[in-house]
């Protein structure tokens, strides 16, 4: 087989809407063509199909069937793929395996999702999700509706701990928008101050809605292939480094169970990518997180090393994620600005800020960016180290 | 015909089969019952089938003792029509029981008084949709 290393090739973004309009499945096909054409190849070029969905009993979730519904042609690897938040990353990471194996030559990776729906908001879409079965049936009842109650006990549990504020939270909240205000496709574009932020309504104490990732009914999808192949329309974005880390916290005393604890293996499992990337933390041009809440971003920096514990509110308030700072953080507005498409949120920010895409929000120069996923209340962790040079 | 519950309509009624049937049967009887290693004796998490310390599949439920302290706690603002009944803001917390347990819960009743983290708190029962299931009681 001929195998080369694969690298990523191709990025196809649908519009990131906040109104109903177009199924999961309407939405991916479209983003498969987009990323398709991007690459500069055919749909009859793709050899491998991985597919993420959103959690949840949705009717119209993502699935195999999208190989068939998008046009492709017979496929030789093909999955869906489901490991909650750090699926992108899973997909990304599988895609490169599978490439490098020779079991397919152009693996296209997409998410789509449509929350939003004719008469209900993507809130009442969540709160109706999730069942009545098991620990999840008596957080429900007990007033657990979607996941911010979750990450509010988070956030509580966090501020407490390591004598954060809600000031801290609201640091993240600016940070992102200020990046937000370069980016077309993030929802949420105008300027927002320190006051419009403690104005917002208030969700669940103290995440306020703008500590909460945006909904969108929208789909991306990457292409990983053959980096020779593209008749030089976009530079080629190679994944130098990955590694995942499944932490099992147990939820009782005297574990924490909101966040991890220093030395919980998460953030060597980053060095580890960065070590497989040939880079240190000092070379990441920019720092793509998974960040449903303000919380998470906030409680991973300390998690990945980033700073040390209880550091992270200075760490933001100090600028050094935002614009001009030292460690570019969510440059397209993340999830909380920009739009909530899980894993594939900070995955296509990197891609463009890699090709010298990001217009009004570009970082200079950036040659090496970090992309994580998340998931499961911080049990899934996922890291891929992007970079424009080869290894 | 029993009383609606004040947080919750019947629609959130839980299933009571499954793993946490026992938790369910004691609530009913109004004794709190949670899941201990039937080998080592150790403290297991609601839906965990092997101990993590002797690596024994023997789950058994034990009475603890219904009282704890609060390990985090929210008051949620956003409410959903058709699942929520309060009109108000409501609890939730997430509790530190004496037995080394934590258990999310809402509280029996509403409440205007702050909670705050590491107060002491007591288990009661709510009904919803007639199935019994421990909450917090916030005085």
């Amino acid at each position: 087989m001929p195998v080369f290393e694969p690298a990523i090739i191709g990025l196809g973004m649908t519009e990131m809407s906040v109104k109903p309009g177009g199924t999961a499945q309407e939405l991916a096909s479209r983003a498969l063509a987009a990323a398709v054409r991007d690459a500069g190849l055919a749909l009859s070029d793709i050899d491998g199909l991985l597919v993420g969905s959103s959690q949840g009993v949705r009717p119209d979730r993502l699935g195999v069937s999208l190989a068939r519904r998008g046009g492709l042609g017979d496929l030789a690897l093909l999955e869906h793929v489901e490991m909650k938040g750090v699926t992108t990353a899973a997909m990304i990471q599988n895609a490169v395996l599978a490439v490098r194996a020779g079991l397919a030559r152009a693996v296209a990776c997409v998410f789509g999702d449509a929350p939003l729906r004719p008469g209900g908001s993507a809130g009442a879409t969540y709160a109706h999700s999730g069942g009545n079965e098991g620990v999840r049936g008596l957080e429900r009842v007990s007033g657990v509706l979607g996941s911010v109650p979750t990450y509010a006990l988070a956030a509580a549990r966090f501020l407490e701990v390591t004598g954060g504020s809600e000031e801290d939270l609201c640091a993240v909240a600016l940070s992102g928008r200020s990046w937000a205000t370069g980016n077309p496709h993030a929802v949420m574009r105008d300027p927002l101050t320190r006051e419009e932020y403690f104005a917002a309504r208030m969700v669940a104490e103290p995440l306020r809605v703008l500590d909460c990732a945006r909904p969108v009914n929208g789909a991306v999808a990457v292409i990983v292939g053959d980096p020779a192949v593209p008749a030089g329309a976009h530079p080629p974005v190679h994944v130098r480094g990955m590694a995942q880390h499944h932490p099992v916290r147990r939820r009782r005393s005297p574990h924490e169970s909101w966040f991890e604890p220093a030395g919980g293996g998460t953030a060597d499992a980053l060095d580890r990518a960065l070590a497989m990337a040939g880079r240190r933390r000092d070379d990441l041009d920019a720092i793509q997180l998974y960040d449903p809440f303000s919380i998470v971003a906030l409680s991973l920096l300390e998690t990945y090393g980033f700073c040390g514990r209880g550091q992270a509110g200075a760490l933001v308030r100090s600028g050094a994620t935002a614009p001009g700072g030292s460690l570019p953080m969510n440059t397209g507005g993340g999830q909380l600005s920009g739009y909530y498409l899980q894993g594939m949120t900070p995955l296509a920010e990197a891609i463009v800020q890699l090709r010298g895409h990001g217009g009004g929000r570009q970082v200079t120069d950036a040659s090496t960016v970090l992309v994580t996923g998340i998931g499961g209340r911080g049990d899934h962790h996922a890291f891929l180290v992007l970079d424009r040079e080869p290894l | 015909m029993t009383e609606p519950d004040w947080l919750a309509t019947d629609a959130l009624a839980p299933s009571t089969a499954g793993a946490l049937a026992p938790l369910y049967t004691a609530a009913a009887e109004g004794r709190l019952a949670l899941p201990f290693c039937g080998a080592c004796g150790s403290v297991l998490e609601l839906e965990q089938d092997v101990c993590d310390s002797c690596e024994a599949a023997a789950v058994e439920w034990r009475d603890v003792e219904p009282a704890g302290t609060v390990h985090s706690v929210t008051r949620v603002h956003r409410r959903e029509p058709s699942l929520i009944r309060t009109d108000s803001p409501y609890h939730v917390l997430d509790v530190q029981l004496a037995s080394g347990h934590r258990l999310v819960l809402g509280t029996t009743r509403p409440t205007g008084r702050t909670i705050r983290i590491g107060d002491p708190v007591r288990i009661g029962f709510r009904t919803v949709g007639g199935i019994q299931l421990p909450a917090a009681d916030p005085d």
